[in-house]
């Protein structure tokens, strides 16, 4: 194998993946902190509500950082029109006080997504 | 034969000619078996709901601290903070289908908004704890000061009894204990001591689970499932045990 087919090679490789990534649009996310099981979905922003990238990711979320190592990414931070509560204030979507089980998918619901826990275990 | 052509031949009669006292007492007739029919279900529930709110609290609610739970089930986002802290503070080994409390999940695809509902659960401590009449050795019994539902573990033999009475499936057999093991509003492991709140409500972060004593007029409790603006309910009323945790949404 020459220098030049493997450059190639690499190259299809990385390109792939960059479409594939861009396919996903980031897929879903699932927020851990401060509280357990709250999901953000890529598809839903960027596919089905045709939001840009730069809606999100200018000030509110910065790409390729999570924003729930921050100690103020709380919903007293989304009312006052931070993070999600930029557009989630009642007049561009949902207002963040409602709906509270639409993005709070909860442990069961972490669980279903990550494809463990089959039998729904119902206690601890 | 004569008569059946009679019948057919008949006119309606119409209303206007049957007197007043027949017409109420038909009415009266009707709404006997509508009672009837319907007193399993909500009429019962709409009864005794208004009897709840009458001004003879004091007798309805004989316990003093009378301790109960209001769940306001819309903002509970399963995050599990109140098992995490019920395991901790009560000891509830890490065996599938031992809990003292859970959160149950109802799925409501086709609702406009959210898609899914969260229900916390615990004993009811029920005014009529079916689980007390149906034990042979009386290691599970209504405690006379509190109300809360207790169990003397020494008596119990593990019969499981207790457990098919449960309407709410609030019991489970603990094999570290060898007894059968529940949910006792953290009695032992913190109102004891002085605490408030049981843990679960107190690990609440969306002040879900609101615990007090339905007893007393200034309490929160009281005051929640004592207002007319937003329903309250129970789970499973037609089991008729009395529930001491209600349920509202806001």
């Amino acid at each position: 194998m020459t220098l030049r087919t493997l450059v190639t090679f690499a190259t299809a490789i990385v390109l792939t993946a960059g479409a594939a990534l861009a396919a996903t649009h980031g897929g879903d996310i699932v927020y851990e902190k401060p509280v357990k099981g709250v999901i953000f979905s890529h598809k839903i922003h960027v596919e089905d509500k045709a939001l840009s990238c730069d809606m999100c990711h200018n000030r509110l979320f910065e790409m390729g950082k999570t924003a729930q190592e921050k100690a103020d990414f709380v919903m007293e931070s989304l009312y006052q029109g931070k993070y999600c509560g930029a557009c989630h204030n009642g007049t561009m979507a949902f207002a963040s006080n409602t709906r509270c089980a639409t993005c709070h998918i909860g442990v069961k619901g972490q669980k279903r997504l990550s494809g463990g826990d089959k039998h729904d275990k119902k206690g601890h | 034969m004569d008569n059946k052509m009679d019948l057919d031949k008949r006119q309606n009669e119409g209303i206007e000619n049957i007197p007043m006292q027949q017409r109420r007492d038909f009415l009266k007739m009707g709404l006997a078996i509508t009672g009837i029919f319907a007193g399993g279900s909500l009429l019962s529930v709409a009864s005794t709901f208004n009897r709840a709110h009458a001004s003879d609290f004091a007798k309805k609610y004989p316990y003093k601290p009378h301790y109960s739970m209001v769940m306001r089930q819309d903002r509970c986002i399963d995050c599990e903070r109140c098992m995490e802290a019920c395991v901790k503070t009560n000891h509830v080994p890490n065996v599938h289908g031992a809990y003292r409390t859970t959160i149950l999940e109802k799925d409501t695809p086709d609702a406009i908004g959210g898609k899914r509902e969260f229900i916390p659960v615990l004993c009811n401590q029920c005014n009529l704890p079916q689980c007390v009449r149906v034990c042979p050795t009386k290691a599970t019994y209504k405690d006379k000061t509190t109300g809360i539902v207790m169990m003397k573990i020494s008596n119990c033999i593990g019969c499981l009894t207790c457990q098919e009475g449960c309407p709410y499936n609030a019991r489970y057999f603990n094999e570290e204990k060898k007894a059968v093991d529940k949910c006792n509003f953290c009695f032992d492991t913190r109102l004891v001591h002085g605490e408030k709140l049981t843990a679960c409500a107190f690990a609440c972060p969306a002040e879900v689970r609101i615990f007090g004593d339905l007893s007393n007029q200034e309490d929160q409790v009281f005051k929640l499932v004592h207002q007319i603006e937003k329903q309250v309910w129970v789970l499973r009323p037609e089991a008729g045990t009395r529930p001491n945790v209600f349920y509202t949404k806001g």
